[in-house]
């Protein structure tokens, strides 16, 4: 546990009581910087989030950004962006295909079809002579592959780079892209009225998994954890997930026929607990979660595990009790979750309360009962940081992204990165059939995702590790990001970031985060692009103490008018 | 009433969307069956079996869900004479239970798709040439001797392996029906792309014909063809869509 003193302080005075063992670790997982962005939160407003095609901004699981109109429907693009970097380091199958599958899921409880995804991978230098990074290498690609392939969505971006300064914290962001109709959106928040109504779990059974994996997250990676780490990465079920996914399609048909507002969050960081409390405390309103109600893969697993852990494959609904029947009906019966994974289902765990708090019952007892804001609500931490101010003088060419269209060639930056076609190869880049460029074959992969439509969606992810300056790394990233976009013919309109950084306790190395976030802002307004989701990943620093080298990662969205228009090399 | 197929869904699954779409959109008229709904295909004239991990793959690709009980009404609608159509996933499926190339007894595989050479999963376009007289099939009746047909070779586990004397056998019964062109991606015996029963309604085709439907999708379009319109993928299931209509 990475409570701190002050922290527990601070928890004890408020209850008026001591903690529980429950509600300890619960804050734990919400007061970590996975779940909090404690020390970054007060940086990151310095981002631009606003633009006139925004149409779900930060905040949400998944930010939506609008594409345009087919038939008079308006479509938006769901997007998300994520890292899963110490569990891949740790166990770098798994750790990376839960990192897809986390991710998928966020864009998913949008109401919003997946149909592409996107990773950036760092990893330290793969032709050492233990082949340490190399097997992290391998096992990583092969993770991605095998989640992002069965459950049947295309990788159509990405890049990699190979550098020692990754060698003790290799890095695996993973972006998802989904698309919705801007009517049908769902949003992971219980909804006006809420009050009595059913909280219902949906997925894997929950297991030891994964538990204290928001926590692990939030502290530097020492070999002497080792084996205690594993047990804090959860276990990627993409078979199950293919079917989930195609159950809560089926789903938001249902609601979108009979007219229902529903709330639908994916279970991440926190587990139940964080997911319950963040959905509904996001709608106003308090829950009661009865753990015995849980479907779990074990007995006797005790009230906190089965509170926080992070089983994976996951989604938490929030329903009106005159639907519950069918919707269970469609998971269980129609969807036979429970003979795809041992004890999946989906099943009714509580209720959404109008008094605030939020209970936990297990047993006879009450295990948990705090106000739901004290627990979901802002923490900061004002940790001491140190810029390089010297450092600090714009040199980015941003006006030649404002070049006119046909002179992408000058645009288009040196590649250092090696061809990679053998890792590419592992990737299903045709699946769903939209797949307009596939990965590898242009800076940016694109998709035609309406069927009948001219509409084109572009998607690139930038990051250089070789510029040591973490601001104009920032800058580079946002540029580099949108100008990949642009030489396929897209025009930008939306940001993701997902910020890799080292100990945010080491003064030099928030310092870095600081300046990378100020890069990153400073070309985004240059453009005129929004972020509309984000990420934070530190604590990315060796047992030695030494930072990864400033890793801003920044993907970016494109639309084209008409796929007749995209470019690409013949 | 016109002939009817039905695209089957297994758990896992993952083409059945872009296989409806292009069923459709070269005139078939078909339906998604999900596996809790396997009761209902005993009233379709026609099965297409989708691409994806159908049971996850389990022991071997295909292996699973080959004893599926939506099989058994594929394996009897197969010997009373109906088009039954595999892709990738469902080509697995196909051979695994029996129907291609259909020489022995049905849920004895005589071959396999088995795992790539590279060991690994390979994603890359290719283009496949039809190695049967057209007429062999209805699904082929439509195109030139030697038709080439560009698609996706999706799949980890693709590769055709066979006994010497069997792999004799499926060539002189003419139930190689598609080769890949310049050599197959996954080191598959004969370039072996797609494989025919004997009656001829059976084809259990490795890459994906239909991620290739469109000009929007197909790698070397050229500027200026619209985008929208069918392209050299689409063509591979208008024999199927003929023999449907008639």
């Amino acid at each position: 546990m990475n409570l701190r003193p002050d922290e527990i302080a601070r928890i004890r005075a408020t209850l008026g009581r001591e903690p529980s063992t429950v509600e300890l670790h619960a804050f734990d997982a919400q007061w970590s910087e996975h779940c909090s962005y404690k020390s970054s939160r007060r940086f990151l407003k310095r981002l631009p989030t606003e633009g006139a095609d925004v149409v779900v901004g930060v905040g949400q699981d998944a930010g939506i950004i609008h594409l345009g109109t087919h038939e008079g429907e308006r479509y938006g693009i769901v997007i998300a962006h994520e890292s899963h970097n110490h569990p891949s380091q740790v166990v770098p199958f798994e750790g990376a295909a839960t990192g897809v599958g986390g991710i998928v899921r966020d864009v998913l409880c949008m109401g919003a079809e997946v149909i592409g995804l996107a990773d950036a991978l760092r990893f330290g230098d793969t032709s050492d002579p233990h082949r340490l990074q190399a097997a992290i290498a391998e096992g990583v690609v092969e993770g991605v592959a095998a989640y992002g392939n069965a459950i049947g969505v295309p990788n159509i971006a990405g890049d990699r780079y190979d550098d020692p300064g990754f060698d003790d914290n290799c890095l695996v962001n993973v972006v998802a892209m989904g698309i919705v109709k801007e009517s049908e959106i769902i949003h992971s928040r219980a909804p006006r009225g809420s009050a009595g109504w059913d909280i219902v779990l949906v997925g894997k059974a929950t297991d030891p998994s994964g538990f204290g994996g928001a926590s692990f997250s939030s502290v530097a990676l020492d070999a002497d954890d080792a084996e205690a780490n594993k047990g804090a990465v959860q276990v990627p079920d993409p078979f199950l997930k293919n079917v989930l996914m195609r159950a809560s399609y089926r789903v938001f048909a249902y609601l979108r026929e009979h007219g229902i507002t529903a709330g639908f969050k994916d279970l991440g960081a926190g587990g139940i607990m964080g997911c319950s409390a963040e959905i509904c405390s996001a709608g106003g309103y308090g829950a009661i979660i009865d753990l015995d109600d849980v479907n779990v893969a074990v007995e006797g697993m005790p009230p906190e595990v089965i509170a926080v852990g992070e089983t994976q494959e996951r989604l938490i609904w929030v329903l009106p009790p005159h639907v519950t029947a069918d919707v269970l009906r469609i998971y269980n019966e129609e969807f036979t979750l429970p003979q795809i994974a041992r004890h999946a289902c989906a099943v009714v765990i509580g209720c959404v309360s109008n008094d605030k708090r939020y209970v936990l019952r297990h047993g006879s007892e009450i295990v948990m009962d705090v106000d739901i804001d004290f627990l979901t609500g802002t923490i900061h931490d004002e940790l001491p940081y140190a810029l390089r101010d010297a450092l600090r003088a714009p040199q980015g060419d941003t006006d030649a992204l404002r070049a006119p269209q046909g002179d992408t060639d000058a645009l288009r930056a040196p590649q250092r990165r090696a061809s990679r076609s053998a890792h590419w190869q592992r990737y299903d880049t045709s699946v769903r059939g939209c797949t307009v460029l596939p990965r590898d074959a242009a800076e940016a992969g694109v998709l035609a995702p309406i069927a009948g439509s001219r509409l084109g969606v572009a998607l690139a992810v930038a990051g250089d590790p070789s510029i040591a300056d973490a601001y104009q790394a920032g800058r580079h990233a946002v540029e580099e990001a949108a100008r990949k976009v642009r030489s396929v013919g897209a025009r930008p309109i939306a940001l993701t970031d997902c910020l890799n950084f080292g100990d945010p306790t080491n003064p030099q190395h928030l310092g870095q985060l600081v300046e990378a976030i100020d890069g990153l802002a400073d070309a985004a307004r240059e453009l005129g692009l929004p972020f509309v989701s984000g990420n934070v990943s530190l604590y990315n620093a060796s047992a030695s103490g030494e930072a990864i080298p400033p890793s801003p990662i920044v993907a970016c969205v494109g639309v084209i008018d008409d796929i007749a228009a995209v470019r690409y090399e013949r | 009433m016109s002939a009817r197929a039905a695209v089957l869904i297994f758990p896992g699954t993952n083409s059945e969307d872009e296989t409806l779409r292009m069923l459709r959109a070269v005139g078939i008229d078909a339906d998604l069956v999900h596996w809790s709904r396997g009761e209902t295909l005993p009233q379709y004239d026609a099965y297409v079996l989708p691409g994806g991990f159908a049971y996850e793959d389990r022991i071997r690709a295909g292996a699973i869900p080959a004893h599926d009980r939506m099989m058994d009404h594929v394996i009897a609608g197969a010997e009373r004479g109906k088009l039954v159509l595999g892709i990738c996933n469902g080509a697995q499926i196909l051979l695994e239970a029996g129907l291609v190339p259909g020489t022995g007894a049905v849920r004895r595989p005589t071959a396999a798709f088995t795992r790539n050479a590279q060991r690994h999963f390979v994603s890359k376009h290719v283009e496949i040439r039809l190695a049967v007289d057209p007429q062999r099939s209805p699904f082929t009746a439509h195109m030139q001797p030697g038709a080439i047909i560009p698609a996706w070779a999706s799949h980890g586990e693709g590769r055709l392996a066979a006994s010497d004397a069997h792999l004799r056998e499926i060539v002189e019964g003419a139930h190689l029906a598609f080769t890949y062109e310049g050599g197959a991606p996954n080191g598959a015996a004969l370039d072996c792309a797609a494989l025919l029963n004997r009656a001829g309604n059976v084809l259990a085709i490795m890459p994906h014909p239909e991620r290739d439907g469109w000009n929007f999708n197909h790698p070397a379009r050229a500027e200026g063809d619209d985008p929208l319109a069918p392209s050299g993928g689409s063509t591979f299931f208008r024999g199927f869509a003929a023999a449907l209509s008639v």
